[in-house]
């Protein structure tokens, strides 16, 4: 009996180990899934542009806040902080969008620096990946009727999470890995 | 050591201007290398002091790869992991320290997920409708299938002086022959004394943190805002030291160390206690 439950033990062991294993990100995967958070991003700065331009008619730019909505997992939330104030201020992701669109500008340009930075992933408690990746973005405005311009470059901290799913496709299970994106921290900078 | 960090960071400059992966494309900005250089991440930090990427950072360098952990690379890492600009440390402390960690014989790394590092994080808060400052001291902890942040110990002023166990002949005290009297004198301790803290043992220390929690369930405490994050290091074996980030011009930003202490015996004790009481 003490034998089975040894050997029972053991089985179950290592089908957990295995599976353990399974969920384990090798370097190749990880690049992969980099590549994969890279788009979204790079959507989602697609996406930024496009809301912020005059030049989008409203009935576009609400098309396209849905689509830059769907890049995010529910209840993500923009943290906003300037130089002269540490503070954060806290938007919900449609909320920043509107704010961007509503911003009284006659030409708006936003763009992006050349490089980015993407974190290693941790594993949190309910098994999902997390990472961040990080971009530099300028802002710049300008009101015809005032003469004024306005720019800044802003880092932004963008929460990636990631998770295999499955699906079936033509009878059989497909497991692939998903990225979505979560909180984003924005931080204006020096430069 | 300012020669090295000038050449690294010239180089990191140099290199960044390689165009990789990414946002890259039509319209896009071109770094002059300050951004490269920033120690970007926390993350990043980690990575750049146990060498495990490359000097542009587009390239994880994992066991078993030609570079990785190499003592080079560690050394111009290390050399602009300093903030040069405005912190004290002086190059001899940074040279002892650099030739400690880069040592041939026991090489020290840091590591994500062991103990040995806390973030303090300032806060506000409004309590019972006054906007209040309120520190955070957390740390990393394993949780089922991965890792938390938790918060070990709150720093909070209006706490302080609400348990201030009196000393000496101003102490009451409920004499040693109460049991005698089934603990009747009890009133005393509850109702006529204004400090009941006065009759708890000499052990006694106050949990904050439990308070804290009471506090916010009962509504009287409402989170507002995070004002600055700043992480201690205690894994470096006889040394301690503080990353703060950095945000100015020029190639010296970032997350970085702006505090460098090697230490003696007991020190280290002084210092959590330091960061855990903050008296």
């Amino acid at each position: 009996m003490k034998n089975k439950l040894i050997l029972f033990l053991g089985l179950f062991l290592s089908v957990s180990l295995a599976a353990f294993a399974q969920d384990n990100i090798s370097p190749a995967r990880k690049q992969a899934i980099d590549s994969l958070a890279l788009e979204k991003v790079k959507d989602l700065s697609k996406y930024i542009a496009i809301i912020g331009s005059k030049e989008t008619q409203f009935s576009e730019a609400n098309r396209v806040m849905d689509r830059a909505e769907e890049l995010f997992a529910p209840g993500a939330e923009m943290g906003v902080s300037s130089i002269n104030t540490n503070e954060i201020a806290y938007y919900k992701v449609r909320n920043y969008f509107e704010r961007l669109m509503a911003l009284n500008y006659d030409r708006v340009n936003i763009t992006w620096y050349d490089i980015q930075y993407i974190s290693d992933l941790e594993r949190q408690p309910d098994g999902r990946y997390v990472g961040v990746i990080t971009i530099y973005q300028r802002f710049e405005g300008t009101s015809i009727e005032t003469g004024m311009n306005y720019r800044d470059t802003t880092k932004k901290d963008i929460t990636i999470y990631v998770e295999k799913k499955q699906t079936q496709i033509a009878g059989r299970t497909i497991e692939f890995w998903d990225v979505m994106l979560g909180d984003v921290r924005v931080t204006e900078t020096s430069a | 050591m300012r020669k090295t960090f000038l050449i690294f960071a010239f180089f990191i400059a140099i290199i960044s201007s390689v165009p990789g992966q990414g946002l890259g494309g039509p319209g896009t900005i071109k770094d002059d290398g300050r951004f490269a250089a920033s120690t970007k991440q926390l993350n990043q930090f980690f990575r750049r002091f146990n060498g495990e990427e490359s000097v542009d950072g587009n390239t994880r360098f994992y066991p078993g790869d030609s570079l990785y952990q190499t003592p080079a690379l560690r050394k111009g890492f290390l050399s602009i992991l300093f903030d040069n600009q405005t912190s004290s440390i002086t190059p001899e402390v940074k040279q002892k320290f650099t030739q400690f960690v880069l040592s041939d014989v026991y090489p020290h790394y840091l590591n994500f997920h062991r103990e040995g590092w806390y973030a303090e994080v300032d806060t506000e808060f409004i309590f019972k409708g006054k906007r209040e400052k309120v520190t955070l001291i957390m740390k990393i902890q394993a949780e089922r299938l991965g890792f938390e942040w938790v918060i070990d110990q709150v720093i909070f002023e209006p706490f302080k002086n609400l348990f201030n166990k009196p000393v000496g002949e101003s102490k009451d005290f409920l004499h040693p022959l109460s049991h005698e009297l089934g603990f009747m004198n009890l009133r005393r301790a509850f109702q006529d004394s204004k400090l009941p803290e006065s009759f708890t043992p000499n052990s006694y220390k106050p949990d904050y943190l439990s308070v804290f929690l009471y506090e916010m369930k009962q509504n009287n405490l409402r989170f507002d805002t995070v004002t600055g994050v700043k992480f201690h290091f205690f894994q470096i074996n006889g040394w301690y030291f503080e990353v703060n980030q950095f945000n100015r011009p020029g190639f010296n930003t970032g997350w970085l160390i702006s505090n460098l202490v090697q230490l003696g015996p007991g020190d280290k004790e002084t210092i959590l206690k330091y960061i855990y009481d903050q008296d």
